[in-house]
């Protein structure tokens, strides 16, 4: 680890108490982990939920490698039938959070649900599509996750530089062969990039894993806590997902290099193949299905759910409001103390690593990491225990803890763009660090603030296990509700807030993908 | 579709405007005006709740309006309500613990965040067998954990106790949740309470190798199973049955048409009811207003609108419930000692493991 200020500036100061806050919980999670021994699970049970999480991270990986892989490859090297349209709109299911789909995977495939019923009266034989096991669960987040590859890649394949393609061309490589053997090795850190987003995402899961009764290494933490009541049970099981977490960390960070490295070559707008006929038209459906499937059958599905049954207007309301607020003020506070931290430690690479973790450390350890301090904090000021604003202060640290690298990332690399020497240059014409940054930074990475900030807003509209446990008195966000309504089974009634999540987060998905498509030179889409 | 998604769209203005318009604000009580209620002036109850049903909104409303005291809650599942508990310590501000499950709330109190009271009011309206013997908390109401079955393949004798489910006679034929559904450790606490650890395990092993399907779902994924024929019988809750039968759903009507619930016997003393339980908080800072509300949750009007709303029994003596409750109402329970609950929890669900129950 370098340090970068060997003397406190205001800047530091700033990164200083950021790091603070997005290491509390981590730090409370490893002590917890030292606490008494208590009744848990067997150890058969233990290494039950770890292979099943390797089966589902090998799983998900492989999928969404394919899958978005294969998108990606299709919109950024060729052209067919609705490939414009297909270029963005592939992003979509990134607005619906896992559990979503979950929920409407689960009941459209249900023994009693309407593909298999209808299928046994037509057949008189019951299909063997069970969502409620690994290759379901495997199926519904590889459908969640492969946005994340497919953006990855697709941003790789189309700035890579075609002077190197061209040339494998005049060396005598067939097309396909220079594929094979130029353009994928190239392209081969993006996808891993990619993939290790997807994985993070698959052990950091808890919402979608439990309701299709995927009993993972996260399940288990919750069953320590809950069955047994023990936070240092818990906390023990989760040590190798936070080390499966900084090991996914390390690999995309690394691969991220990779890309900068590979794309920084002279580009030419990339030459794409035109697929014409039966091969074009097979290219846009692919694309459809993975659309349809990631997002307008199972959102289809609750919205006919929900339709039939009833919803408190109020209260969907009240919760939408609650966390368009809470979400807004949480994205700013999280995007200035990331930018903190980016300023600070641009030349560091430990530091945004290690503050890095708690995005792929499961939300549910997270709680129990943000309930210590939070008890430190309520201990030593009693009465704001029942405080609104106390209780909200909480939360928007909380998820600044854990949501940190959503927005360090998009900043980071927005703050990689501003030349070195620019910003020599304003130092010697005497301006401060913080006027540097203020002048010369924030101006040219204004915009990766912004994505930074929509990236934490979507997901605090997702976020749980944090809210949950911290909120004050009479406060819903639409998640906690459509969590209460598929607790008490009631999924047409969670259909509703968890499609007002998906309505909010749309948007901003939306915009967010324009932006990725227009900061890449090249693709004009 | 497209009407669908207009009012979606509606909703989403509306909110937006909402969001610009309004100031966050906690629970406000919509009763607080209207003619009939008694001025919100009585101060309030901070209520630390794990259930979160439409039947319990419902009560808050009424209690306010004829107390004027304000009902302040947060709803958290049991184990992060019992972690939040732990975190605030002596500054906790709540003043009503409930949740709906006696192991849960026995571990609360035995965590020491429930202090007992003395209140005639509730000691003669809750029965002895729904209260703690320590008086740290009592039942406001019950829930039976109980059998639905085929009643075109099953016989009802085929059924009366919880041992059939192990029996030969249902090989490949059992639906069941996870183990680690509350309501199955809090099952599977009372049977190694009557039955002693190593019964309790055969037993265990007999449900499993009966198993149609892993265990999967929710109580009413279950009883549609059995409606789909992939199982005949399964383990769950009375009040999911109810509210499908009374559903304005046809198809979930449809789904139990051909069932019927059996209150199974556990040793020939009753069948097994979990209980939803309430308690004062030890550092209750609405103390006076909290014991208010705890006797009210036991009143006849609440009692009634658990009933009604929920399908819950009462636990206590003087409600009316709706025909379909009361029809079971008069099932016994097994009247095992609260405590055994909680006691049991840690090995029910290693006997769960070991027993291979997911």
């Amino acid at each position: 680890m370098r340090l970068s200020a060997p003397r406190l500036t205001p800047l530091g100061l700033g990164a200083l108490v950021a790091a603070l806050i997005a290491l509390a919980p981590l730090v409370a999670v490893l002590i917890s982990a030292t606490g008494p021994m208590a009744d848990s699970l067997t150890p058969e049970t233990f290494w039950r939920y770890a292979r099943t999480s390797a089966g589902l991270v090998l799983l998900v990986g492989l999928g969404t490698g394919l899958l978005g892989g294969i998108a990606a490859w299709l919109v950024a090297m060729h052209d067919f039938p609705g490939r414009r349209l297909f270029s963005w709109a592939l992003v979509l299911p990134m607005a619906a959070p896992a559990f979503v789909l979950a929920y409407g995977y689960a009941s459209l495939f249900d023994v009693a649900g309407p593909i298999r019923t209808a299928w046994r009266a037509a057949f008189g034989w019951d299909p063997p599509f069970e969502m409620r096991t690994l290759w379901g669960a495997a199926l519904v987040m590889t459908l969640a996750f492969y946005p994340y590859v497919y953006l990855t890649l697709r941003a790789a394949l189309v700035s890579q530089s075609s002077g190197l393609t061209e040339a494998a061309r005049t060396l005598g490589l067939s097309r396909r062969q220079a594929f094979w053997r130029v353009t994928l090795p190239l392209a081969r850190p993006a996808l891993a990039a990619g993939m290790a987003l997807a994985v993070m995402e698959t052990l950091a899961d808890y919402g979608a894993t439990s309701y299709l009764t995927v009993q993972t290494l996260t399940t288990g933490v919750v069953r320590a806590w809950s069955v047994f009541y023990s936070a240092a049970e818990a906390a023990r099981l989760a040590l190798p997902l936070l080390a499966a977490a900084a090991v996914l960390l390390w690999i995309e960070r690394a691969n991220r290099k990779a890309v900068a490295e590979a794309g920084q070559a002279r580009w030419r707008e990339i030459e794409r193949v035109r697929l014409s006929g039966p091969a074009g038209w097979g290219a846009s459906a692919y694309c459809l299905t993975l659309i349809g499937l990631g997002l307008v059958l199972p959102l289809g599905w609750l919205v006919q759910l929900g339709w039939a049954s009833e919803h408190e207007t109020v209260r969907l309301i009240a919760s939408s409001r609650n966390v368009l607020i809470l979400g807004g003020v949480a994205a700013l506070f999280t995007t200035a103390l990331a930018t903190l931290v980016a300023l600070s430690a641009r030349d560091g690479r430990f530091l945004p690593r290690l503050l890095s973790l708690g995005y792929a450390t499961p939300g549910v350890v997270m709680a129990i990491g943000l309930l210590a301090p939070a008890g430190m904090i309520w201990r030593a000021f009693p009465s704001t225990v029942s405080s609104f604003l106390m209780a909200i202060t909480l939360l928007v640290l909380a998820y600044a803890a854990r949501l940190m690298a959503a927005a360090l990332e998009p900043i980071d690399a927005g703050l990689q763009r501003v030349g070195r020497s620019v910003r020599a240059a304003a130092r010697t014409l005497g301006e401060t660090e913080a006027g540097a940054a203020r002048r010369i930074d924030l101006p040219i990475a204004s915009g990766a603030l912004f994505t930074a900030a929509l990236l934490v807003f979507i997901d605090v509209l997702k976020e749980l296990p944090a809210t949950m446990i911290l909120r004050p008195f009479g406060f819903d966000t639409l998640a906690v509700m459509a969590d209460y309504y598929a607790k008490d089974e009631r999924l047409g009634e969670a259909a509703w807030p968890s499609l007002m999540i998906v309505l909010i987060a749309l948007p901003a998905v939306m915009w967010l993908t324009r932006r990725v498509s227009h900061s890449r030179p090249g693709d004009r889409t | 579709m497209i009407k669908r998604l207009s009012v979606a769209a509606l909703l989403t203005t509306t909110m937006f405007v909402a969001a610009c318009q309004q100031q966050p604000a906690t629970e406000t009580a919509s009763t607080e005006g209207t003619a009939d209620c008694v001025a919100a002036t009585g101060g309030s109850v901070n209520l630390y709740t794990a259930r979160h049903y439409a039947s319990d909104e419902a009560i808050y409303e009424a209690f306010t309006c004829s107390t004027g005291i304000r009902i302040q809650k947060i709803e958290m599942q049991a184990d992060q309500l019992l972690a939040r508990l732990q975190a605030e310590g002596d500054a906790s501000p709540a003043d009503v613990v409930v949740i709906q499950d006696a192991g849960a709330m026995g571990q609360a109190a035995n965590d020491g965040f429930l202090v007992a009271f003395d209140d005639a009011t509730i000691d003669g309206r809750v029965p002895e067998q729904w209260r703690d013997p320590q008086g740290r908390w009592f039942g406001i109401a019950r829930r039976a954990r109980i059998i639905a079955y085929d009643t075109q393949r099953v016989q009802p004798e085929e059924v009366d106790e919880y041992a059939d489910l192990a029996s030969p006679r249902f090989r490949g034929k059992v639906c069941a949740q996870t183990s680690d559904a509350v309501y199955n450790l809090t099952l599977m606490s009372a049977l190694i309470d009557r039955w002693g650890s190593e019964r309790a395990l055969e037993w265990a092993r007999g449900v499993v190798a009966n198993m149609a399907r892993p265990p999967q779902g929710s109580d009413s994924d279950q009883i549609r199973a059995v409606a789909a024929g992939q199982c005949e019988v399964a383990i769950t809750n009375h009040y999911y049955f109810l509210r499908m039968a009374e559903s304005d759903d046809a198809a979930d009507r449809a789904v139990t048409e051909h069932l019927a619930l059996s209150f199974p016997q556990i040793s020939g003393q009753g069948s097994h009811f979990n209980l939803s339980g309430a308690g004062l908080a030890a550092h209750a800072p609405n103390r006076e207003n909290a014991i208010r509300f705890l006797e009210y949750l036991t009143g006849p009007e609440a009692q009634g609108t658990f009933a009604s709303r929920t399908n819950e029994f009462p636990t206590t003596t003087e409600a009316e419930m709706p025909a379909d409750v009361e029809a079971y109402s008069h099932h016994a329970a097994d009247p095992l000692p609260l405590p055994a609950f909680a006691e049991h929890r840690a090995e029910a669900q290693r006997i769960f493991e070991q027993a291979g129950w997911r």
